[in-house]
């Protein structure tokens, strides 16, 4: 018997079920987005983004999301920001896609810094793009600001540290191995049996004639004797002078190694910072990497969501009970990117805890995840009163550029305790801008605060001890009445320079060289008294050692030229018609 | 409760009047059911088959429940399919390109490396499974499914009330 193929009466309870299904989708397709939503956001920012309600009007093709929270992926109880309202009017189309284009975006409400209760990070430090900033910003080398003390300290000096006693000892060796060499070749001269030889000549001619040839012949060979003993003893003399000037010289090579020793010395003190680039980095170092290390994140952050090109994309899948995989997105030219904003209003609040909030508009267009579809770069600007913003991701062309400046005029600036120091500076209200430019690799930043009206205060209450520097610092700051911070970042982002100056450090550093000065001079004093005591005595005895050697060798050689020149003169009185030229 | 209910469901399909075809059919695509992820558009399609044709739903049910965990254990596998696929055979490269761009078909997430690669596995197994299965069941029957009709387990499960809920669905002649 043929078995049938379809089990129709299956078919209804399916359709039933289909419609079934469906319903519930639509019935709980809010709740459904609004997870969708936050989990994407949270994937995205790196921290969690709450949505208290979606309201999805497909057909008209608009969503209202109210309550946006999304938690600070840096502060553990703050807000990035938060939005009372974002209407979104979107593209139906391109969701059957799975892609989302939203053609315009309004958010009213915008808050920024306000608190939270509970640690919104997802993250530890160590993962991902948060953990890359971090381990960037830990390159970036800020100095402690050694002050609470300011006792000059002096580590104990190790002669084996010391180059000048091992300069000394080894120009010793050469002096004697010279001496050795010297003494061997003289020896070698045997000038004394030459001179000996022309002596006797002289007698044997006292008495000879004239016409004995044979004795003229021997006289003319000794007298050629002579002189080529003269001529081994010129060149052996020059020999020796310049061994003895290569000696001079390396004792004299002494005095610089015994600055080097100084120097050596000087690093075993352990001395405050004094120099006003230190003090400002110090002081103010750790906020201005710590601004950076913000807009790299969100450089990093568009740099992997918003990749230049058209290649195959690869993202983690989603979460799930089974592995979540890879999912990979295949962009297309002329096609509709994956998402797309094409333009949104924002209504903004700054100044959200103050007393008076201002409010502002800015806007934003262009942020999709294929640039290269897009085809612009994505930006966004505000400008009012005393408030500007400007940013540029420009992900079109395969080297990205991205740049943002922001200044705000009027706002409360943070408290500063100064580290290690019973101080707090309460900036008040002042000015606040950054600019943050990275192409490519190279990355060129500016981080601004100035403040016409600061307060300083003694913070009892901190863990920094109070100390005569302390009272030194109190002293020389709490009279400025304004404050200007400047902190660059400049080079390429693998290797970046910071740089920090304030209009503090002069009036701290001149304090602090006023009363460390003799201080610093006496330690100095010392460490070169010990390092005279270790280095003279064996610089002293080679320098002896040299001399001595000089004076001998130039001695002796000149006793054997006077020897063979009185030999020589002798024979030549003899034998006038031999005299050599 | 559950055990009880995979037993029930595994004797009664064994013992059910489905043929073994209907049988090994049903076991095949429940494979595809619990080797890929649940959740996702394909599999809403390979339900539809499981109702609709006349394959044994118990035995698509038990196919589902059995091959859940072999999915977990494989999805180091499936993961390296799909990654091969979708990333590393530049050959494939317009197609995926193509699907992505297309309407709908994105919505399946083929383009997740362990739903395509999942996905892929289950298909190439579908026809081994099919006979490996089908052979099995008409062993089962000739050999050791009578026996067991006689046995005081088997009429306790048979007479339970799930067994009417099973007759709803079970395979026609």
């Amino acid at each position: 018997m043929p078995v049938a193929v379809f089990r129709w009466k299956a078919v209804v309870p399916l359709l039933v079920l289909g419609t079934a299904t469906l319903g519930l989708w639509l019935l709980f397709a809010e709740p459904i987005a609004r997870r969708a939503a936050e989990s994407v956001g949270t994937t995205l920012v790196g921290a969690e983004v709450e949505i208290e309600r979606v309201h999805l009007d497909l057909p008209h093709g608009r969503v209202e999301i109210r309550g946006l929270t999304v938690a600070s992926p840096f502060e553990a109880l703050q807000n990035l920001l938060q939005a009372d309202l974002l209407v979104a009017d979107i593209d139906p189309l391109p969701l059957l896609e799975k892609k989302l284009v939203i053609d315009r975006l309004t958010a009213t409400g915008l808050k920024f810094g306000t608190p939270r209760r509970t640690d919104g990070r997802t993250g530890g430090r160590s993962d991902g793009v948060i953990g890359q900033v971090t381990r960037w910003g830990e390159q970036l080398h800020v100095p402690a600001l050694a002050l609470p003390t300011g006792k000059i300290s002096i580590d104990r000096l190790d002669p084996g540290q010391l180059d000048t006693p091992r300069a000394a000892a080894a120009l010793a060796a050469r002096a004697d191995s010279a001496r050795q060499a010297w003494d061997s070749q003289l020896k070698g001269l045997d000038v004394a049996a030459t001179a000996d030889s022309a002596r006797q000549m002289v007698e044997r001619l006292r008495g000879a004639k004239a016409t004995d040839v044979k004795l003229l012949g021997d006289a003319r060979r000794t007298l050629g004797q002579l002189k080529q003993a003269q001529d081994r003893v010129t060149a052996l003399e020059r020999a020796a002078r310049s061994g003895i000037a290569a000696l001079q010289a390396g004792a004299a090579a002494l005095a610089d190694a015994k600055q080097r020793d100084y120097a050596t010395a000087r690093g075993l003190l352990k001395l405050p910072g004094l120099d006003a680039p230190d003090i400002g980095a110090a002081l103010f170092g750790s906020a201005a990497v710590d601004r950076f290390q913000r807009a790299l994140y969100w450089v990093e952050l568009g740099r992997r969501y918003m990749p230049p090109g058209l290649l195959p994309r690869e993202t983690p899948g989603p979460k799930r009970a089974r592995r979540a995989g890879a999912t990979v997105r295949f962009p297309r030219e002329h096609d509709d990117p994956a998402f797309l904003l094409r333009t949104a209003e924002l209504s903004l609040e700054l100044a959200a805890g103050a007393a008076s909030p201002r409010t502002y508009a800015a806007s934003v267009r262009g942020v999709t995840s294929d640039p290269a579809l897009y085809g612009r770069p994505a930006t966004a600007s505000a400008a009012a009163p005393g408030f500007r913003l400007g940013a540029l991701l420009d992900h079109v062309r395969p080297t990205p550029r991205d740049t943002a400046a922001a200044s705000l005029a009027g706002v409360a600036l943070p408290s500063v305790s100064l580290p290690s120091l019973p101080i707090r500076l309460e900036p008040g209200v002042g000015t606040m801008a950054l600019s943050f430019s990275v192409q490519g690799d190279q990355v060129r930043a500016r981080w601004t605060v100035q403040s016409e009206r600061v307060r300083w205060t003694r913070d009892s209450s901190g863990t920094a001890a109070p100390s005569p520097i302390g009272d030194l610092v109190w002293r020389a700051v709490s009279g400025i009445p304004a404050l200007e911070v400047s902190a660059s970042l400049t080079g390429s982002l693998t290797r970046p320079e910071l740089g920090v100056s304030s209009n503090l450090d002069r009036a701290i550093a001149e304090r602090l060289r006023a009363m460390a000065g003799a201080a610093v001079a006496a330690a100095e004093r010392r460490m070169r008294a010990q390092v005279d005591s270790l280095v003279d005595g064996p610089v002293n005895a080679v320098r002896d050692q040299v001399a001595a050697l000089g004076g001998d060798v130039t001695k002796q050689l000149g006793a054997q030229r006077a020897q063979l020149e009185e030999a020589r003169r002798a024979l030549e009185q003899r034998l006038p018609g031999l005299r050599l030229p | 409760m559950l055990l009880l209910k995979l037993i029930q469901s595994l004797i009664k399909t064994l013992h059910s009047e489905g043929t073994p075809g209907q049988v090994a059919a049903g076991l095949a695509l429940g494979a595809i059911l619990g080797l890929t992820p649940l959740l996702n558009l394909h599999n809403a399609v390979v339900f539809a088959l499981i109702v609709v044709l006349n394959v044994s739903f118990p035995a698509a049910m038990m196919g589902w429940a059995l091959f859940v965990p072999v999915g977990f254990l494989l999805d180091p596998a499936f993961d390296w399919i799909g990654r091969a696929l979708l990333l590393e055979t530049p050959a494939l490269r317009p197609l995926w390109t193509a699907l992505y761009n297309a309407p709908v078909v994105p919505l399946t997430s083929f383009n997740n490396t362990i739903v395509l690669g999942s996905l892929v596995f289950a298909s190439a197994l579908w026809l081994p499974l099919f006979f490996a299965s089908r052979w099995g069941v008409v062993r089962y029957r000739a050999t050791v499914a009578e026996r067991l009709k006689r046995s005081a387990l088997y009429r306790t499960v048979a007479a339970s009330k799930l067994y009417n809920l099973y007759r709803l669905f079970r395979p026609e002649p």
